[in-house]
């Protein structure tokens, strides 16, 4: 479930040893036959222009494909991407070896080598990027309450698949923006888990992360297609609900917080079920900024703690 | 010359490595941090640590919470990690925090073993007739650590303090820097009554939680686990840092004429040598007054109440409009606005 979890890049590249290889011999009998059948030009006659032009494209195609293969995981469509790259990338080689190697006229393969994958690789790199897109709109049907309008993947926060308070502050202004524009309520609410220092100090930080990790989704399955939840800091999250009024936000808080007392979660080193509460809290905004909305309802949530029983927090 | 003769400086090494540096170790671990880049130019090695008897100097403990930052880049470092440090795993100074009888003996407690419990920083402890203080130091300077520190330090005992009384403390928190960009840590971490640019770090409670007795303590184990802390204390090198000792004499001297060669005189070195010992912390002997008279200044403000004409007689400023600018470099504020920032104090 975990979307955002670091890539572990080692594994990623190795699971494309097989493609690199392949591409490498390629590029290597590309060569051999060149160096077989031709001899190689004076240096009166290299074309410095087209070396610069044709050899930086080959070595961008290289970066390229290196980071596709680092940051994708293997499947259809990386090897259409990868097969697209391959060829531009072999094409513009041969491009190059033939600036260094002069073949004799009756020799016409070479041209095919030059010629022939470029136009291939273009068709494959189109399917790949169709396909990509299919793959993203599957993507973002899983991204659905987590983000909305735009990404920025150094607001995710670095715990939970979730953005983080600079994320939620700027989607916040632009919802507070739209709601303006459009004459329509927005609410937020904000949700705190009582007594949650005690569990990082009885079960260790790994349980409390872990914890977080479950409430996220739990969360989350509350939710409806349009709300958006973000991680504010520690065990406190941000839900932003557009089109919404006071009551019905006060309604999804009290959802919220029944949601979690239900849940039943087991320590992962015992199995031992920790009883959960929570607090929720919720406000719809009037003519105010993002700031000073979260404030008054930190200052809410910090007013519903005082009344709750001694051994929480 | 009632003063010791050796202190702790920010190169002795005093603080066991498996105290307070290794919570920061093993969440910077636990978050995939790499552990030669956090351990880097701190001279640490992580087989050392595992000994279980390596000691290490602030310095080095400065150096690993740089590189901590650097890695983790996250906002709730600080506040993680001062949640883990009382009463934390430091032995029998951390038994007798874990069985104080009530906030007060807490505190004393935190005080008395300071060296072991916070090692870089020096809480002090005033209570007036309606509040309790608890101001922070930096006791080795650690530079652009500060903040950091002042967070994880007042997380720590607002967090203990809460976790033994089983109650929410309403502590109100004084922060020397400006509002950070991450607001809500503080939000989450110690709670709405922050303040901001304050001429001091400090904490505070309304003087009734001071002693309430805690459900859970046992008195006797916590007496003990006390002398035993005390003794450990004592096999230390020096019990307390040069920052802190010249910051306690400053303030008790503070109404005679206060010199560099007669301070070097009280703790038994050259002016030289004060003067280069201090620049080692990144200090100077005028800052060192100067923050030693805006703390007695303020307590005089704070909890007894003084005028400004009666402060500035307290510290010998014979002329008004010196005081004043006295005052603006000590605190960052004028006489005026001072009392503003008292008045809307609670």
């Amino acid at each position: 479930m975990r979307l955002f979890q670091k890539l572990q890049t080692v594994p990623m590249l190795t699971s494309h040893r097989v493609k690199l290889a392949v591409l490498f011999v390629a590029a290597n009998i590309g060569l051999m036959l060149h160096l077989l059948n031709g001899d190689i030009k004076p240096l009166s006659a290299w074309d410095w222009l087209d070396i610069a032009g044709e050899g930086g494209s080959a070595l961008l195609l290289l970066v390229w494909i290196w980071l596709l293969l680092k940051s994708r995981p293997a499947g259809y469509v990386t090897n259409l991407l990868f097969l697209g790259l391959g060829c531009l990338f072999f094409s513009l080689f041969m491009d190059v070896v033939d600036e260094f190697v002069a073949l004799p006229d009756e020799i016409t393969w070479d041209g095919w080598l030059e010629s022939g994958p470029m136009p291939a690789g273009f068709v494959l790199l189109t399917l790949g990027i169709f396909h990509w897109h299919k793959e993203q709109l599957a993507i973002n049907e899983q991204m659905r309450n987590r983000e909305r309008l735009f990404r920025e993947h150094r607001q995710f926060d670095k715990l939970t698949p979730l953005g983080d308070a600079h994320y939620l502050r700027k989607q916040l202004e632009l919802a507070l923006g739209e709601a303006e524009q459009a004459r329509l309520p927005v609410s937020v609410v904000m949700v705190d888990m009582d007594g949650f220092a005690n569990i990082n100090r009885d079960y260790g930080h790994k349980e409390g992360d872990r914890l977080l990790q479950v409430l996220t989704q739990q969360i989350l399955l509350n939710l409806r297609q349009h709300d958006l939840l973000c991680r504010l800091a520690g065990d406190r999250f941000a839900l932003i609900l557009p089109h919404t009024g006071a009551s019905q936000a006060q309604l999804l808080a009290e959802e919220l917080q029944k949601s979690i007392q239900h849940l039943a979660y087991k320590s992962s080193r015992q199995g031992e079920r920790l009883y959960l509460s929570a607090t929720a809290v919720a406000a719809m905004a009037r003519e105010e900024d993002a700031e000073t909305l979260l404030y008054r309802l930190n200052i809410a949530m910090a007013k519903a703690k005082q009344t709750l029983e001694v051994r929480h927090g | 010359m009632d003063e010791p003769r050796s202190w702790l400086e920010c190169d002795t090494r005093f603080i066991p490595a498996h105290y307070q540096p290794v919570s920061l170790i093993d969440l910077a671990l636990e978050r995939g941090v790499n552990a030669h880049r956090l351990l880097q130019g701190s001279g640490l090695f992580y087989e050392d640590i595992l000994t279980g008897d390596k000691l290490i100097s602030p310095q080095q403990f400065h150096a690993l919470i740089a590189n901590a930052r650097q890695q983790l880049q996250a906002d709730d470092t600080s506040f993680l990690i001062g949640h883990q440090w009382l009463p934390g795993h430091c032995g029998a100074a951390s038994h007798a925090l874990r069985h104080a009888t009530n906030l007060l003996e807490a505190l004393q407690r935190l005080i008395r073993l300071q060296p072991l419990l916070s090692p870089l920083m020096m809480p002090r402890l005033r209570l007036d007739e309606r509040h309790v203080w608890l101001s922070w130091s930096d006791s080795f300077g650690s530079g652009s650590q500060a903040v950091f520190l002042i967070e994880a330090s007042m997380t720590a005992v607002s967090s203990v303090s809460q976790w033994l009384s089983g109650q929410r403390l309403p502590w109100a928190f004084h922060l020397a820097h400006a509002r950070p960009r991450y607001i809500e840590q503080y939000w989450v971490h110690l709670g709405e009554r922050l303040r901001f640019d304050c001429p001091l770090n400090q904490m505070c409670l309304p003087r009734e939680y001071l002693l309430t007795p805690w459900a859970e303590a046992s008195a006797t184990a916590g007496q003990v686990a006390e002398q035993e802390g005390w003794g450990m204390v004592r096999t230390l090198v020096a019990p307390r840092s040069l920052l802190d000792g010249l910051h306690d004499y400053l303030v008790k001297e503070i109404r005679t004429p206060l010199r560099l060669e007669q301070v070097a005189e009280a703790f038994a070195m050259s002016p030289a040598t004060l003067k280069r010992k201090l620049k080692k912390h990144g200090s100077h002997f005028q800052e060192q007054l100067d923050r030693a008279r805006s703390a007695v200044a303020l307590e005089l403000y704070l909890s007894r109440g003084y005028t400004t004409e009666e402060v500035a007689d307290y510290l010998n400023f014979t002329d008004r409009a010196n005081f004043r600018r006295s005052l603006r470099r000590w605190t960052g504020l004028l006489p005026s606005e001072l009392s503003t920032w008292l008045g809307s104090q609670r």
